[in-house]
């Protein structure tokens, strides 16, 4: 269980002023710039879970997510990772987690992978018997094996991703946080490391949570997520309930035989909705019509058949919104308060 | 060449920036540098103390105080390490990343160092340089050094700058051929620091070493300008050691050419 | 407890194993960084050999005894150097580039994980330099040799490490405040190539900072000054209270650098801010 309380972060740095004379400013100046990384934050995780954790850059969720390993200590609020406070008892929380992050990684770089997890044993106290059994484990999940003897410095990305994982792992931790775990890496490479996240999370039944900005892996592996921006929360739910409610919208794109017969046409007010819940859009050059609308409000054969009643339609495309697109519009647009 | 100097301008006002962003260090670099040269000052005072002779390796006690702070100022100012940014270039793969983009890497290298050195000579180079202006007059009683000197000094020091940058690119592109940098910059700091005359001024040295010390590089780079802020040279002596130094710009500028042609050669074999 | 050092210990040997296997590795490399130290220190002896040959003394210090101190300087240092090197990066970029984060995620002292993260081959360097030079003057009958002294000797050396260490960790912890100390660092530590030398031929400010603030008097000059049977500045003569004082300095530095240290994580920002 976890338990994030109302938790904010700030940072304090020197203000710094633009070009060389304000570089010379800046030595003789004291002013501070207070940066609020994380502002209120509170949610819940039980065991088990796989919760997403989604912002655009900079909105804070490393942030959050570094407050919940022990790396940064709350400015406000506290986190409590299964009972333990990692901000008091960094190390007994250390025990009971596994990091990965996918920009760097936490292995010995110049040794082999082997080295390294012969160190990690020893980190975590892992026994002989515990050892052997994990290996084994890993080597049939992440296909460590076949690079366990190179130098981590040699592997290639997808294979650093599978090793930290392994490394992460080893010690059997009750929650598993993964800061991007498939950036960067090609989609079969992806497809596995998702499985394997899959895999241990039901096996062990070892809570994940996990930052991305691939909606991949939102949609394979996160039955919930959360939804950060500019260090406040804006979403938590279900990934069902967030496409229900944002993605009310459809889109029917249509090439028409001839445009100007469309001339004067006002679907809204012909199909007897407000010009909010359906509204047109016209390509002249190729003689596209886009109409976008309330699902709930509208069915697609009303929308095609008010268009041909005007005039023939060549080709038809009907579009949901995606997950991609949900997340892009809060990202630019915000989110209502009433949404939640 | 006004295009060109658009071009790495950024790298040494980049550099210059880089290095006042620091505001702490700035304090406390000016406070310990001069404590440091201080702990040298003492040392020699010591020395000069213990000898019945009032000259030591052809200095008085007095000159050897201008020549201890005098070698800071400049060696702080011409001696920038470049052969740091290349090894780390190396190691991050960012060598080949410059050769991609339309700019000489040595000259964006040589920009870079220059906006440091403009920074050493402001912090806390010059502070130095006139406190050590008036305690000679005030309480040395020496003449203050003459306009002449001081341009022939800058003039000595920007050929100073050029040659360690440049021998120091030399020294850098070995990043390329051994994997191990730390024992070699131990080796050539050690050395440098001695054959240079930062450690002690080179007139120490016996004859015959100093007869060797005039065919290398070293000697050009920090006690040629200090020497001549002395005044130490006559009219022609001054001729040849400028000479000299330019000579050195010349060759280093040449074999750092050749040098840089094998690594991107080897560069392109390797594959990056 | 014993549980607690048992499982450091099982790991360390696991590094120190992987720490021969690279030295076996990189024989070239290895004697590379030998050749270094050895340059750098031949160049400090060769700095006293000139010299002399103007002077025939210093202060009433001959050649060979300020040899003896300059060798005996390297031995501290050098064991210093050899387990702890890693601090270095702490202060240059470990907090700079958030690399720091690894040490915060392992249930383990984060000292420990730093210090035991890199043994330096190059500080053999040192060790061997210094012990040579020790050697020559015992040869030479200029250092006190009873069983006394030669306990002290091995206590002043732990003790001069742990002081080197502590002013080590000291100013790299300042990097939990200012993203990088590595220049702070460089100085101080390079401030002990001044206490090579007797520290009375300095004037009374800093001969005190040298000795207290910080204090590398105590770790090369006055204990080499009471090996070699010279009256030290205290008074202490004969007496090993030079050693005890020298004890005690460690002890309030490690203390005080341990504390800042500890603080210096806790108020840790990482990277990407």
């Amino acid at each position: 269980m976890i338990e994030v309380k109302h938790v904010s972060k700030e940072f304090v740095s020197p203000k710094k002023y633009p070009g060389l004379k304000g570089a010379i400013k800046g030595l003789f100046s004291n002013e501070k710039v207070v940066k609020k990384a994380v502002e209120d934050i509170s949610f819940s995780i039980e065991d088990g879970e796989i919760v997403g954790y989604i912002g655009s850059n900079g909105a804070g969720k490393s942030t959050t997510i570094k407050m919940m390993t022990g790396i940064l200590k709350p400015t406000l609020g506290e986190c409590i990772i299964n009972g333990i406070d990692p901000s008091k008892n960094r190390k007994d929380n250390a025990q009971n987690i596994g990091v990965v992050f996918g920009q760097r990684t936490q292995l010995w770089w110049d040794l082999p992978l082997s080295e390294s997890f012969t160190i990690l044993k020893e980190v975590y106290n892992v026994s002989d018997e515990d050892y052997k059994e994990r290996m084994k484990f890993l080597n049939e999940v992440l296909g460590l094996p076949e690079f366990f003897s190179s130098p981590v410095r040699t592997l290639s990305l997808g294979q650093r991703m599978r090793a930290d994982l392994g490394a992460a792992l080893l010690h059997n931790p009750k929650v598993l946080y993964l800061d991007e775990p498939t950036i960067g890496l090609d989609l079969v490479v992806k497809d596995n490391i998702r499985k394997a996240i899959k895999i241990i999370n039901e096996k062990y039944q070892t809570t994940v949570i996990l930052t991305t900005h691939d909606i991949g892996d939102i949609e394979e592996l996160c039955s919930r997520i959360i939804i950060i921006d500019e260090g406040k929360k804006i979403y938590d739910g279900s990934l069902e309930e967030l496409k229900d409610t944002y993605g009310i919208r459809r889109k029917v794109s249509m090439e028409v035989k001839k445009q100007e017969k469309l001339k004067g046409l006002n679907l809204a007010e012909k199909l007897g909705a407000s010009s909010e819940e359906c509204c047109m859009e016209f390509d002249e050059e190729n003689k596209i019509l886009s109409v976008t609308f309330d699902k709930h409000k509208l069915q697609v054969p009303q929308v095609m058949n008010a268009v041909m009643e005007v005039t023939e339609v060549k080709d038809i495309q009907i579009q949901e919104t995606e997950l991609a697109q949900i997340v892009k519009e809060i990202y630019n647009h915000g989110i209502d308060g009433k949404a939640v | 060449m006004k295009k060109k100097l658009r071009i790495y301008f950024p790298f040494a006002s980049n550099e210059l920036k880089r290095q006042m962003a620091y505001k702490g260090a700035f304090y406390l670099f000016i406070f310990i540098s001069l404590f440091s040269s201080f702990i040298q000052y003492f040392l020699w005072m010591a020395i000069y103390g213990s000898s019945g002779n009032g000259i030591l390796g052809n200095l008085t006690r007095n000159e050897m105080i201008v020549y201890v702070f005098m070698t800071y100022v400049t060696s702080s100012m011409v001696m920038i390490t470049i052969s740091d940014w290349v090894s780390m270039d190396v190691v991050e793969g960012m060598i080949a990343m410059n050769l991609i983009k339309p700019i000489d890497y040595r000259i964006s290298l040589i920009s870079r160092a220059m906006g440091q050195a403009v920074y050493r000579f402001l912090v806390p180079g010059i502070f130095i340089w006139i406190g050590l202006e008036i305690y000679k007059v005030k309480t040395l009683g020496m003449q203050v050094t003459g306009i002449g000197s001081i341009l022939l000094y800058l003039l000595s020091c920007i050929m100073s700058f050029l040659i360690c940058v440049l021998f120091d690119f030399c020294f850098g592109m070995v990043a390329f051929f051994t994997t191990y940098i730390f024992g070699m910059l131990m080796a050539k700091e050690a050395l440098i620091s001695f054959l240079t005359g930062q450690l002690i001024p080179l007139s120490f040295f016996p004859g015959v070493v100093q007869k060797v010390f005039d065919f290398l590089p070293f000697s050009s780079m920090v006690y040629t300008p200090v020497m001549i802020y002395l005044g130490k040279y006559n009219s022609s002596e001054l001729c040849f050691v400028l000479a000299r130094q330019a000579a050195w710009v010349v060759i280093l500028y040449v074999l750092g050419s050749i040098i840089w042609k094998q690594v991107t050669k080897r560069l392109v074999v390797l594959g990056g | 407890m014993i549980h607690t050092v048992k499982r450091y210990w099982r790991l360390y040997k696991v590094l120190i194993a992987q720490f021969f296997k690279v030295v076996l590795q990189s024989k070239v490399d290895f004697l590379m960084g030998l050749f270094g130290f050895f340059l750098s220190q031949f160049m400090g002896i060769a700095f006293l050999y000139l010299v002399f040959e103007q002077i025939p003394s210093l202060q009433g210090w001959t050649l060979d005894q300020l040899i003896f101190i300059y060798g005996f300087a390297q031995i501290p240092r050098g064991i210093d150097h050899l387990f702890t090197d890693n601090i270095w990066l702490v202060a240059w970029r470990l907090v700079l580039n958030g690399n720091f984060d690894r040490y915060m995620l392992r249930p383990m002292n984060i000292f420990f994980q730093v210090i035991s993260e890199k043994l330096q081959p190059d500080a053999l360097g040192e060790l061997l330099v210094g012990s040579i030079l020790v050697i020559r003057c015992m040869m030479k009958g200029i250092v006190v040799a009873d069983g006394v002294h030669i306990a002290l000797f091995f206590v002043s050396i732990f003790a001069g490490a742990v002081i080197y260490t502590a002013i080590k960790l000291f100013f790299a912890s300042l990097a939990f405040w200012l993203k990088t100390s590595g220049p702070f660092l460089q100085v101080a530590y390079e401030m002990a190539n001044f206490a090579k030398y007797p520290t009375e031929i300095y004037a009374k400010g800093i001969r005190f900072i040298i000795t207290w603030i910080i204090p590398f008097a105590f770790v090369a000059y006055l204990p080499a000054s009471y090996f070699l049977g010279v009256d030290g500045p205290f008074g202490t003569g004969g007496s090993g209270g030079v050693v005890a004082i020298e004890c005690i300095i460690a002890a309030v530095f490690w203390f005080v650098a341990y504390a800042l240290f500890q603080k210096g994580t806790s108020i840790y920002e990482s990277a990407g801010n």
